[in-house]
């Protein structure tokens, strides 16, 4: 094991992940310091849903990782660390055409067979359960045991609760490399910093950086927030997806039905009172703007689910850049070509779910100690050409 | 692939000059405007039936000359409408409430003239109903032609509070006192510099008189402290400039601590591209100066808009000299109102103030949300906070807390745009706006006139 005394790491991007890589580096003793370009939670972290959710994948290596993901959740807000930042609660996949009931059922199957909790519920169970839901609504699926967590406010509490340096407006320019090429820290804007290990986990800004401009996809959602609703809030209880979400993660093969937009709808009843509402899933538009056509259609599908939401207002309208990878698995481990460089970005939707469990398997990694997850359906080996040396 | 030239936002007289001018240089100009009629906040008309608030000579033909401009003008009305924001695709929308729906326009220009916003500087007690703001008052007075009803107090800081209480007087029921931080009296002479802006002077010496005429407390000096229960009506705690404290008993009470620039959540002033509207802010908005200024300054924006349009040399010289003389003469009158005690350090307030009406936080929460790490920027302090998070989205605490912000962190000065960003909705928007078949696009439903 190495001495974690001495040890200094710097941690690129002030996300969900670098966030808690740092957390968890720094309370093993690491001297850990943050370089974010702009500012904590500043990118896809501070615009992201927020599910902390098993409700739409397939089983595979990012089920178990997402499944290991919430387990952390739970234990951090048992331990105090996310007491008050994690809501626990249902998602109700629901189906308002035969065709999504088909793939709910399908779904439903998929989901137990790897030991998740879930429960479909007859129509008229809805009705009992979930009173504010629409008519159209045929039949869904409880998935138990979720949550709901707000990516800034994780990183606010992981950035309080550890003796972390960030560093704002400090971007990173390229890895600083000594006569042997060996990393030995990075080159910033504010001029060259030292460190025994460098983590990468800028989003999309990990592309240059890394080599891998043709990996990683830029992908922009589209997300809204209603004011408070204390009563049609409180008859929730749970947050719904709708069925044809699943098809716009391109669940079913063949279907047709996903629009270029990725309309996929979800309603998360926030803790505030207020309501989540998503979203979009767009492969164009780089910049994180909102437009009313696509407000106004995620806004009309979630009404057609919760009739009662024509009559709240919306507060506020946000979008965010998601990074995903060509092969839709993160990026999660040590850089082929150097042994003191690790990556961990690419989880698209999953961020928030995944990036605490991810940092704690980065500081494993870090640490030379056993790491919990299984990392070898994300290792950045995948993709010959990433590396420091591009 | 443009429904319109210009769409200008606001229908007082910066507003109004701006689609005047535009509309006479022969571009096609729709105007939107909350209210059912124009005026603005300054100008506001009196609903069918009520009788008309008493105003300067000068105010009135002023008035006077901007509605009679804009009769001749071939401007189309969007009434009862509010302005939305500017979409990521150029899209500027519009929540018509006479339709219970978004309208999204493709302009080529947009003038976005909304007006100040009203500073109120937190007290304890100010979230207490049967607490307003004066400027909030003086609307009501102008669209009812009635005063509030009750024992009112008059309190904070600049010359509107004076206009108020002679407007109440004149409707029959004066304030029980002003209560005015600064001493706009003291013979210092800097009441002489506003002797060559004679409409001001003129407002200024009518509204006094009516003070006066009326025997109004005008305590100048003074400051509410504090507002607190006191049965059915509302303890209202006074520091006089010799520390004395008193306490008085009203029904209602009217704050205001000046104005200030309006750029809550509204886009940035842009240059055009082939997607995107040319956008500029005009009066109040942009800059606090007044009716004259403002009016000046819907000129200016036109000039602005028109030289953009028609890619031409733009003759926005003569406003910009008017403008400047108005910043001079508002200069004057806040070295005549400087509260006495110094500007007012919001730090220093108890810690339990709420800052945050719509979201309940306090001093002491951005206190200790600032004290940890040290700087935090304007979204930090937004999201981690919930300052600014609110249904008013920040028209009431974002200036607030961007100076609680700037008083504890100086070396990191942030402004209220820090906080609130800009973005879409400008205002909570009822979703059932948004249920046609698709956003409704530009449509004959504007009142061509």
């Amino acid at each position: 094991m190495v001495s974690t005394s001495s040890l200094s790491v710097i941690i690129i991007g002030c996300g969900i992940v670098g966030a808690s890589t740092a957390y968890f580096l720094a309370r093993a003793g690491v001297q850990v310091e943050i370089l974010d370009a702009i500012e904590p939670a500043a990118q896809a972290t501070g615009s992201a849903d927020g599910a902390v959710s098993v409700a739409s994948k397939r089983p595979g290596p990012v089920m178990n990782a997402a499944l290991a993901g919430i387990a952390l959740y739970r234990e951090l807000a048992v331990q105090g660390l996310f007491e008050g930042a994690f809501k626990s609660r249902s998602t109700f996949v629901l189906a308002s055409s035969p065709v999504e009931r088909e793939v709910l059922e399908a779904h439903a199957a998929v989901l137990r067979s790897v030991g998740v909790r879930v429960e479909m519920l007859t129509s008229t169970d809805l009705r009992a359960r979930f009173a504010p839901l629409s008519d159209a609504v045929i039949m869904g699926l409880e998935v138990f045991d979720e949550g709901h967590a707000i990516g800034y406010q994780i990183v606010h509490r992981l950035l309080s609760a550890a003796p972390v340096n960030v560093r704002r407006n400090c971007r990173v320019e390229s890895f600083l490399r000594d006569g042997n090429g060996r990393v030995t820290g990075v080159v910033t804007n504010h001029g060259p910093m030292l460190a025994d290990a460098v983590v990468v986990a800028s989003g999309n800004g990990s592309a240059d950086l890394l080599g891998i401009p043709d990996v990683l996809i830029a992908r922009k959602g589209q997300l809204l927030v209603t004011e408070r609703a204390p009563a049609l809030n409180a008859a929730m209880p749970g947050a719904i997806m709708s069925g044809r979400y699943l098809i716009s993660k391109g669940m079913q093969a063949g279907t047709a039905l996903a629009s270029d937009r990725g309309y996929g709808t979800v309603v998360d009843p926030l803790a505030t009172g207020q309501f989540l509402i998503g979203g979009t899933r767009e492969d164009s538009g780089e910049k994180a703007t909102n437009d009313a056509e696509a407000v106004a259609e995620v806004l009309r599908r979630a009404v057609e689910m919760v009739p009662g939401l024509a009559g709240v207002r919306l507060l506020r309208a946000f979008a965010g850049i998601r990074t995903a990878v060509i092969d839709s698995k993160p990026l999660i481990g040590r850089v082929p070509d150097a042994d003191n460089v690790y990556v961990a970005t690419g989880f698209e939707g999953d961020g928030i779910c995944l990036g605490p469990v991810t940092g704690k398997a980065i500081s494993q990694l870090v640490l030379d100690r056993s790491v919990d997850l299984d990392l070898a359906p994300f290792s950045p080996a995948r993709f010959a050409q990433l590396g420091v040396a591009a | 692939m443009f429904d319109r030239d210009v769409v200008v936002v606001g229908g007082g007289p910066a507003g109004i000059a701006a689609a005047t001018a535009l509309s006479q240089r022969g571009f096609d100009v729709e105007l939107v405007d909350q209210r059912a009629q124009l005026g603005g906040a300054i100008y506001r008309q009196p609903i069918a039936g009520a009788r008309p608030v008493k105003q300067s000579r000068f105010a009135a033909r002023r008035w006077q000359h901007l509605h009679a401009a804009i009769q001749h003008a071939a401007v189309t009305y969007r009434f009862s409408s509010v302005f939305v924001g500017v979409d990521g695709h150029g899209n500027t929308l519009i929540e018509d409430r006479n339709q219970g729906r978004l309208v999204s326009v493709r302009a080529r220009a947009v003038v976005i003239a909304v007006g100040a916003v009203e500073k109120v500087i937190p007290r304890p007690g100010w979230d207490l109903p049967g607490v307003v703001t004066a400027g909030g008052l003086q609307v009501m007075m102008k669209e009812t032609g009635t005063a509030p009803q009750g024992r009112v107090l008059l309190a904070g800081n600049g010359p509107l509070l004076i206009a108020v209480a002679a407007q109440m007087a004149a409707l029959g029921n004066a304030p029980v006192a002003i209560i005015e931080s600064g001493n706009p009296m003291a013979i210092n002479g800097n009441g002489l510099g506003l002797l060559p802006h004679a409409e001001l002077l003129a407002d200024a010496l009518g509204y006094l008189s009516g003070i006066v005429r009326h025997r109004i407390s005008w305590r100048r000096g003074t400051e509410l402290i504090a507002l607190d229960r006191a049965g059915s009506q509302l303890a209202a705690e006074l520091r006089h400039a010799d520390g004395r404290r008193e306490t008085l008993l009203i029904d209602q009470v009217a704050l205001h601590d000046g104005i200030r620039s309006n750029n809550f959540g509204l886009p940035a002033d842009q240059a055009g591209t082939t997607t995107m509207p040319f956008i500029t802010r005009a009066g109040d908005c942009r800059e606090a100066l007044g009716a004259i200024a403002s009016q000046l300054d819907g000129m200016r924006a036109a000039a602005d808009v028109a030289a953009y349009l028609s890619r031409k040399p733009n003759d926005a010289a003569a406003s910009l000299d008017g403008i400047a003389r108005q910043r001079a003469a508002q200069a004057v009158l806040a070295t005549m109102f400087a509260p006495i005690a110094g500007p007012p350090r919001l730090t220093a307030l108890p810690d339990e103030t709420i800052v945050c009406r719509c979201e309940r936080r306090r001093l002491q929460d951005l206190k200790l949300l600032l004290g940890g790490t040290g700087a935090l920027s304007g979204r930090e302090i937004k999201h981690n906070g919930r300052f600014t998070m609110g249904a008013c989205q920040g028209r009431f605490c974002a200036d607030n807390s961007a100076r609680i912000a700037c008083e504890l962190n100086p070396g990191s000065p942030l402004v209220a745009s820090d906080l609130t960003g800009s973005r879409w909705p400008v205002r909570p928007l009822p979703i059932s706006a948004l249920l046609g078949d698709e956003p409704a696009h530009h449509d004959q439903s504007a009142r061509d006139q």
